[in-house]
């Protein structure tokens, strides 16, 4: 199990925590991690250029190819991003030429070759549930988590096909071999409001608040991301803000705490 | 040389270059980067700096901040972690100017109280003179070499401020070698030395010292006859020890002015006709004088501002609590710092996380360097500007297309913090009229930009010229099978949370896809919808009949951003 790490932009600047706990968590399950110098993985340009934004994801997955790897990402959006590029890399040959021919002027190519994956389906399918489990040494016997999936990797399914969309169990089993039980709530494949921040920060203040509201009466305890714009986002709306909050963690946090890690190899 | 033009000169120079220093640090009190350093004075800045100052100097931080002067400046740490040959070749250049400024240009007041018996003409000093140069030389020969060629269509910013003081300096340099060489090789000068400190001009006398000079010195006596007596060289060896030894070596140790002086040998007669050992005297010196009276102006000054940029960076390093340490006028002053400290070296330009979006957009306005050369621009007035439109608009693109990802500071060899002068960019261009797409475009009704468009043919037909840059909403067959079952709508988070009318969508994402069927794209360009949409796929994925509506949202955005910006007056946003 060796993948190349794509962190993506947002980790490394502002949720180090989530690159710590994924190094220390995936180390300790057997799972390489290659670091390789990629770029921006094309999102911010997605409402710019959409070729540009193809040709940025496509320049990340020339460095993999280049390097033989698959790719493997904890941010769902930059998931997304890549999975639909690759998308649009095979539908549009006109595209994928011109795409070529910016990747070869830096000596690159871009073959399909480089499969792109996510965080949670690799714990869940490659690395196994048995695994996990046999992994967990404290069991978070009784807390309650609300799963926190991030848009970009469950939809659109026939692009990310991590799960079903619809009612994807994934994440909920997750945490449940970290001895947790998952909660039912109803705005968990809501979005958390992030991408609308800037554009229009009322809109997405009440969308965040909404869910946080959500899964406080659903009875959890803790939200728990796979995608650091929605960890984050999270946390920002709570700061400071009146309203009953609750506790954030990622799940790589989560189940490094669940197999006795130190709390600090995790970020926390 | 005489003394009163020399000291006048020098006097000039020093006035020169204290008025620019304090010209260019009042910059930094005065020049206004990001709408929060607006409401700050100048008084405000310098009461900053006060107390920042008295801050490190009474704190443990003093210790941060003195490692940092040992570490960061004076062995470039943070140029090593980037690029080992470039950090070589500035550390030649930094130690061998230095060595030469104090052990040469300023002998009198160092080298001469500091070491026993210095001479200018004696060793060490013949031998190191031309080892420091021949230093700065290499470093400077490395670093030329060593640049990197223009990425292809992007323009590096390295501009005229660098090459006239590595010209200056190269012009320092080699003025001193040929300076040296000149006199080594002059007869004139032997004949001066043998009157002033033997006391004779008798060639009889001087015969066997011209004899030894001559062979061994490099002297280049014109009339000498060859081949030279070995007994006279003898005579003239016994004469040197007693009358020159004390005072002047065999200049073979300076390897480079002697190699030279031997190349020159054969024009010696005529350079010494032209007295060239003085107008050589005076390039050398007065380029000098040159080099630091427009020390302010060039790019070398910074090597007043990096190393300020580098221990503020030390001082203000504290991760529990950078804002509380540092107040909006320490910040205001630190951002027009940056405008000096940043040395053009390109780093944060190969590191930056859009670098492949920039070459592919064909902008370099995307990348590191070029952003803080328009933050410099926007601060100065320029550009704004008329007739810098189009640099604008460009600036304007780089600025918010930047991911944040903070590699740029991470990487700034004079520690820079270059995320936060993106974030004071950001918002004095938002001030100035070009505030982020989703802003300016929401500036107006869907409507308003739709008769814009239809005043400019070129812009609002369907039969689209650049399909392929909007391939989903340009085919009709992408949306033709929506039935405008309003499964879309009924699942969008945005319209659920759209609470009243002010603050609502205009559209439905099934009325986005209707007005797609009737042919009415340009409709749909400047709504709110559009805008507002979270790109989250509920509507895609929920979709009966597999239309990928969220995609095209994210398209016509993209399509938003250019049809509207070429129509748009960024200088009156309504």
């Amino acid at each position: 199990m060796k993948y190349a790490l794509f962190l993506g932009c947002k980790i490394p600047a502002q949720l180090p925590a989530y690159e710590a706990s994924m190094r220390a968590v995936l180390g300790h399950l057997g799972v390489t991690l290659v670091d390789l110098e990629f770029n921006c993985c094309g999102y911010p340009a997605r409402n710019y250029s959409h070729e540009a934004f193809v040709a940025a994801a496509a320049h990340n997955l020339a460095l993999a190819e280049r390097a033989g790897l698959d790719l493997l990402t904890p941010c769902s959006c930059c998931f997304g991003t890549l999975r639909h590029a690759i998308r649009f890399l095979n539908e549009d040959a006109q595209l994928r030429a011109r795409v070529g021919q910016a990747l070869a002027a830096e000596g690159l190519a871009w073959s399909g070759k480089t499969a792109v994956e996510h965080l949670l389906p690799v714990l869940a399918r490659t690395v196994g549930v048995d695994a996990l489990a046999a992994a967990v040494r404290i069991p978070h016997a009784g807390l309650r988590v609300a799963a926190q999936y991030g848009c970009h990797a469950l939809r659109p399914s026939d692009v990310t096909g991590i799960d079903n969309a619809m009612a994807p169990t994934l994440f909920e089993t997750l945490i449940g071999v970290t001895g947790a039980t998952p909660v039912d709530w109803p705005r968990r494949l809501d979005c958390c409001g992030d991408p609308l921040h800037e554009a229009n920060t009322a809109l997405s203040e009440r969308m965040t608040q909404a869910k946080i509201a959500d899964a406080l009466e659903s009875g959890a305890e803790v939200i728990c991301s796979a995608c650091p714009h929605c960890h984050l986002r999270f946390d920002a709306l709570q700061a400071g803000s009146p309203e009953p909050s609750i506790r954030t963690l990622l799940y790589t946090q989560l189940l490094g705490l669940a197999m006795g890690l130190p709390a600090k190899s995790l970020g926390l | 040389m005489s003394p009163g033009l020399f000291q006048t000169a020098l006097y000039a120079s020093l006035a020169l270059c204290g008025l620019g220093l304090i010209w260019r640090a009042s910059a930094w009190f005065r020049v206004r980067i990001g709408t929060d350093a607006r409401a700050v004075t100048w008084s405000g800045r310098m009461a900053a700096v006060f107390r920042g100052t008295t801050w490190v100097l009474f704190s443990r931080r003093l210790f941060a901040v003195l490692g940092a002067l040992f570490l960061d400046v004076l062995l470039l740490r943070r140029l090593y972690t980037n690029e080992k040959l470039r950090w070589f070749a500035h550390l030649l250049i930094v130690v061998g100017f230095t060595l030469l400024l104090l052990v040469h240009a300023l002998a009198p007041i160092v080298s001469a109280k500091l070491f026993q018996g210095y001479q200018p003409t004696l060793d060490p000093y013949l031998f190191l003179r031309d080892l420091f140069g021949v230093m700065v030389l290499a470093g400077a020969a490395l670093l030329l070499l060593g640049r990197r060629p223009a990425r292809r269509e992007l323009a590096q910013t390295r501009g005229r401020r660098n090459t006239v003081f590595m010209a200056l300096l190269a012009f320092v340099l080699v003025s001193g070698f040929l300076l040296e060489a000149s006199k080594i090789a002059s007869p004139r000068a032997f004949y001066r030395m043998t009157d002033q400190f033997m006391g004779t001009t008798d060639p009889q006398t001087l015969a066997p010292l011209r004899a030894l000079w001559a062979s061994e010195f490099g002297v280049a006596f014109a009339d000498m006859k060859q081949p030279i007596d070995p007994s006279l060289v003898e005579q003239g060896r016994k004469l040197n020890s007693e009358s020159c030894a004390a005072c002047h070596a065999k200049p073979a140790s300076a390897f480079v002015s002697y190699q030279l002086a031997r190349m020159v040998a054969s024009v010696t007669s005529l350079l010494d006709e032209g007295h060239a050992d003085v107008w050589l005297l005076y390039l050398h010196v007065f380029a000098c004088f040159l080099g630091l009276a427009s020390l302010p102006f060039t790019g070398l000054f910074h090597v007043v501002a990096a190393p300020l940029s580098l221990l503020i960076n030390a001082a203000t390093q504290d991760r529990a609590l950078p804002a509380q340490r540092f107040s909006t006028a320490g910040r205001a002053a630190r951002r027009a710092l940056a405008l000096d400290a940043c040395v053009r070296c390109g780093i944060c330009d190969l590191r930056c996380s859009v670098a492949p979006l920039a070459r592919y957009l064909g902008n370099a306005g995307l990348l590191p360097s070029h952003k803080l050369l328009a933050i410099g621009a926007l601060a100065g007035g320029r550009l704004l500007r008329a007739g810098h439109e189009g640099e604008a608009l460009r600036a304007a693109d780089g600025a918010f297309l930047c991911t944040d990802c903070g590699r740029c500071t991470s990487r700034c060899p004079v520690g820079i913090d270059l995320a936060d002068l993106w974030e004071a960019g950001r918002s004095d261009l938002a001030a100035a009229g070009l505030p982020t797409p989703a802003q300016w475009v929401q500036a107006r009704p869907a409507l308003e930009w739709g008769e814009f468009l239809q005043a400019h043919p070129g812009l609002h037909t369907l039969r689209d010229t650049d399909a392929s840059r909007a391939p989903l909403s340009a085919d009709r067959s992408t949306f033709s099978r929506c039935v405008q079952c309003q499964t879309c709508t009924n699942v969008c988070p945005v319209v659920a949370h759209s609470i009243d009318a002010e603050h609502g969508i205009d559209l439905t994402p099934q009325k986005v896809m209707n007005l797609l069927r009737l042919g009415l794209r340009d409709l749909t360009l400047g709504s709110r919808m559009v805008w507002d949409c979270a790109s989250c796929y509920q509507c895609q994925e929920s979709c009966p009949e597999g239309i990928r509506v969220a995609d095209i949202m994210c398209e016509l955005r993209g399509l938003a951003v250019r049809r509207l910006g070429s129509v748009r007056d960024w200088k009156e946003p309504s």
